[in-house]
C-alpha cells in the first residue's frame, strides 16, 4: 500500500506527506519490528498466519461496522449478534444440515440488522441507544433459543462445514481468504461506486446529502444490513472453527471490533476513513494480543499494555496528520 | 444492649421451634439462583432441583433466579424473608455482596444454605451450611491425573478460568499445589486465562503451540476450554499432548471416547442440586450438619468413563 502511494509522488519523496497519510501503517510496521526483536517466534510464517486466521472473525465484523460508522452511526449489537448467529448455525447444523443452517441463520441475522436499520434509518433514533439495547435484547433471544445449553456439532470430522473455520483454499486458511475477499469487495464498493459515495456523503454531512437527493434513511438502513451480513459470515467462521458454541461467545467482541475500526482511523463522526485501514487496525490489535502472549505477559499486564499501544498508535496517526508530535494549539 | 441480645436469643429460639414445627407438616424452602440459562450447568441444576423438590411431598419449593444481578438477588432474599419461608438456599451472584442480606435472614431466624459457590469468609458465621463442589480438591485431583498421564515428568501449560472467579482461583491453586507435591518434575511453563470461553482458549493454545516446541500436557479449568485447546493442537498437527480438564462436559466426554482427551473431573449439576436440597432438609430436621458439605466429584478418565453417564451439557 505504501509503495503505491510512494509511486505517485514526484521524483523526490516527501517524507512528511507520506507520514501524514500513512501514520497507522508506520505504527503497524514499528510494532511488528518491536515484537520481532523480543520474540524469535513472532515473525515466523506460522505465527503470522495464525494471527491472520485469528483476526479474521473480528476483521470480517469490522468491515461491516466500518460501513456503519462511515455513514455516521454506531453498531454495538454485533457482539451478541455473533453469539446468536453462532449458536443458531451450530444448532441447526445437526438438525437440518449445513446448507439450510447457514441460509436460515443469515436470514435471521439480516432480520435483526433490519430492525436496527429501521429504527435508526427510518425512525431516526440514536444509533448508540438502539444498538446498545439490541446488544442485550439479542443476548436474551440467544438464551431463549438455546435454553441456556451449549451447542456442539456431533460429527466434526467429516462435515463439509469444517471448511469455513478449519479448512484452506489453495493452501491459505479459509478464514483469511474470506476476510481478504470481503475486505477487497467492500473497499471497491466504498471507493468506486455511487452507493459508496452516498454512504460517505450521508456520514460527512447528512443534511447536504438529503438536499442532494440522497435517500438518507435507505442508505442508513442498508448499512445495518451489511453489518449484520458480515457478522453472520463471522458466525459461520467461528462456529466452524470451534465446532460448538456457548451463549456468550461473542461477549465483548463489539468493543474489539470498534477498537479495530477506530485504530484504523475511521472517524466516529462519520464520513472519513476506509476499509483497508480498518483491516490494518484489526491486524494491529491481533498482533498486539498475540505478541504479548508470546512474550509471556500475565493477562492483567496485557490489558494495560493493549491500551497503551492503542493510545500510541492513535497518537502517532494524529501526529502524522498534523506533522508534529505535540500540537501547539489545543 | 443486654435487652437486644436477649431479644435476639428469644427470636432465635422461637424460630427454631417454628422450624421444628414446620418440618412436621411440610417445609417451605426458597432458593435464589445465580443465573439460570446462562449455561447448561445452571439450567440442568434448576431442573434437577425442581424435580427433587417435587418428589419430596414434605417440601414446598419457591424457586427464584437472580439473572446474575446482585441487586435482584438481595431483593429476592428480602422477599423470601417476608414470605417467612423455613429455609433459604442461595447460589451467590457475588460472595461478598450478599452477606448483609444473609445476615438479615439469620436475624429473622431463617437458616441459610449456600449452594455451589461459597459466600465470602465474613459471611460464614451467618449461614447454616454450605453445599457444593470442593474446587481445591478438584484442582488437586486434576494434578494427580496429570502426574499419571505424564509418568511424573514433563512440561505443561495451564488455561485457567475467568480471572477473579472463586472457582477459577480455587481450581488453579489446587492444581498448582498438588502438582508441586505429587510430581515435582512436571513443570507448569505458563498459565493464561481462557475466560471459560472455548474460542478464547483455542486462541491461547495456538499461541502456546507457537511459543513452545514441546508441550506434554494441558490443564484447563473446565472441559469447555480443554476442548478449545484440543481443537488448536489438532489443527496444528501436534500429537502426544495429554489434555486434562474439570467439570466434565459432553464434548469432553466424547473426546475421551475418541481417545483424544485424557481425563477430567465429573461434577454433576444433578448431584449439586440434590445435595443442596438435602442439606436444607437436614438443617430443618435438626440434624447435625457440618458447615461445609462437599458432594463427591470423582476423577473420570478414558479407562473408567463407562461408569459415568454422558453429561447432558
Amino acid at each position: 500500500m505504501a509503495a503505491i502511494e510512494v509511486g505517485k509522488e514526484p521524483a523526490s519523496i516527501d517524507v512528511k506527506s507520506l507520514l501524514a497519510r500513512q501514520g497507522i501503517f508506520i505504527a503497524f510496521v514499528l510494532f511488528m519490528i518491536g515484537f520481532g526483536i523480543f520474540s524469535d517466534k513472532f515473525l515466523s510464517p506460522e505465527n503470522l498466519l495464525t494471527v491472520l486466521r485469528q483476526s479474521a472473525i473480528i476483521g470480517v465484523m469490522a468491515v461491516g461496522v466500518t460501513v456503519v460508522v462511515l455513514s455516521g452511526n454506531l453498531d454495538l449489537s454485533v457482539g451478541s449478534m455473533l453469539s446468536f448467529g453462532t449458536v443458531m448455525v451450530v444448532d441447526l447444523h445437526d438438525k437440518l444440515g449445513a446448507t439450510p443452517a447457514i441460509g436460515i441463520m443469515l436470514i435471521a441475522v439480516l432480520v435483526l440488522g433490519a430492525v436496527n436499520g429501521f429504527l435508526i434509518g427510518f425512525l431516526k433514533l440514536n444509533s448508540l441507544i438502539v444498538t446498545l439495547g439490541m446488544l442485550s435484547a439479542i443476548q436474551g433471544l440467544t438464551l431463549i433459543y438455546s435454553g441456556g445449553k451449549n451447542v456442539d456439532v456431533a460429527d466434526q470430522e467429516t462435515t463439509w462445514f469444517a471448511i469455513f473455520g478449519r479448512g484452506d483454499i489453495l493452501g491459505v486458511a479459509t478464514p483469511i481468504v474470506i476476510f481478504a475477499v470481503l475486505a477487497v469487495i467492500m473497499h471497491i464498493v466504498m471507493s468506486r461506486t455511487p452507493y459508496g459515495r452516498r454512504i460517505y456523503a450521508v456520514g460527512g454531512n447528512a443534511t447536504a446529502a438529503v438536499f442532494s437527493g440522497i435517500r438518507r434513511n435507505r442508505v442508513v438502513f442498508s448499512t445495518y444490513l451489511i453489518s449484520a451480513f458480515c457478522t453472520g459470515i463471522a458466525a459461520i467462521i467461528l462456529g466452524s472453527r470451534v465446532m460448538g458454541s456457548q451463549n456468550n461467545v461473542g461477549q465483548g467482541y463489539e468493543l474489539l471490533v470498534l477498537a479495530g475500526v477506530i485504530l484504523g482511523g475511521t472517524s466516529l463522526l462519520g464520513g472519513s476513513g476506509n476499509i483497508l485501514k480498518t483491516v490494518l487496525g484489526v491486524l494491529i490489535l491481533g498482533f498486539i494480543q498475540n505478541g504479548l502472549l508470546l512474550l509471556g505477559f500475565p493477562y492483567f499486564a496485557q490489558w494495560i499494555v493493549t491500551w497503551v499501544v492503542i493510545i500510541l498508535a492513535v497518537w502517532l496517526d494524529v501526529a502524522a496528520k498534523r506533522g508534529r508530535l505535540l500540537s501547539p494549539i489545543a | 444492649m443486654k435487652f437486644s441480645k436477649l431479644l435476639a436469643a428469644t427470636t432465635a429460639i422461637a424460630a427454631v421451634s417454628l422450624a421444628g414445627a414446620a418440618s412436621a407438616e411440610g417445609m417451605k424452602i426458597g432458593i435464589t439462583q445465580n443465573n439460570v440459562g446462562v449455561d447448561s450447568y445452571q439450567t440442568t441444576y434448576e431442573k434437577a432441583f425442581i424435580e427433587a423438590a417435587d418428589a419430596n411431598s414434605d417440601v414446598e419449593a419457591v424457586v427464584l433466579d437472580a439473572g446474575g444481578d446482585v441487586a435482584r438477588q438481595i431483593a429476592q432474599i428480602q422477599d423470601l424473608i417476608q414470605q417467612k419461608v423455613d429455609a433459604i438456599i442461595i447460589w451467590p451472584t457475588n460472595g461478598k455482596a450478599v452477606v448483609p442480606a444473609v445476615r438479615k435472614a439469620q436475624q429473622a431466624g431463617i437458616p441459610v444454605i449456600i449452594t455451589n459457590s461459597n459466600i465470602a469468609a465474613e459471611g460464614m458465621e451467618f449461614i447454616a451450611a454450605f453445599s457444593g463442589p470442593d474446587n481445591i480438591t478438584q484442582g488437586a485431583r486434576s494434578a494427580e491425573l496429570m502426574c499419571e498421564a505424564l509418568s511424573n515428568k514433563g512440561e505443561v501449560v495451564q488455561i485457567s478460568g475467568q480471572p477473579g472467579y472463586t472457582t477459577a482461583i480455587e481450581r488453579q491453586k489446587g492444581f498448582e499445589d498438588r502438582l508441586a507435591e505429587a510430581c515435582p518434575d512436571v513443570k507448569i511453563i505458563e498459565t493464561q486465562p481462557g475466560d471459560w470461553n472455548r474460542e478464547k482458549s483455542q486462541r491461547v493454545m495456538e499461541a502456546f503451540l507457537t511459543k513452545y516446541d514441546n508441550i506434554d500436557g494441558v490443564y484447563a479449568g473446565d472441559d469447555n476450554m480443554g476442548v478449545g485447546g484440543l481443537n488448536a493442537a489438532k489443527a496444528a498437527g501436534r500429537t502426544g499432548i495429554a489434555f486434562i480438564g474439570a467439570t466434565n462436559f459432553a464434548v469432553g466426554y466424547e473426546a475421551m471416547g475418541r481417545g483424544e482427551y485424557y481425563g477430567s473431573i465429573y461434577q454433576s449439576p444433578v448431584d449439586d442440586a440434590k445435595a443442596a436440597l438435602q442439606t436444607a432438609i437436614d438443617v430443618l430436621g435438626g440434624k447435625e450438619v457440618p458447615k461445609l458439605n462437599y458432594f463427591d466429584t470423582p476423577k473420570i478418565t478414558q479407562k473408567n468413563m463407562n461408569e459415568f453417564t454422558k453429561p447432558v451439557f
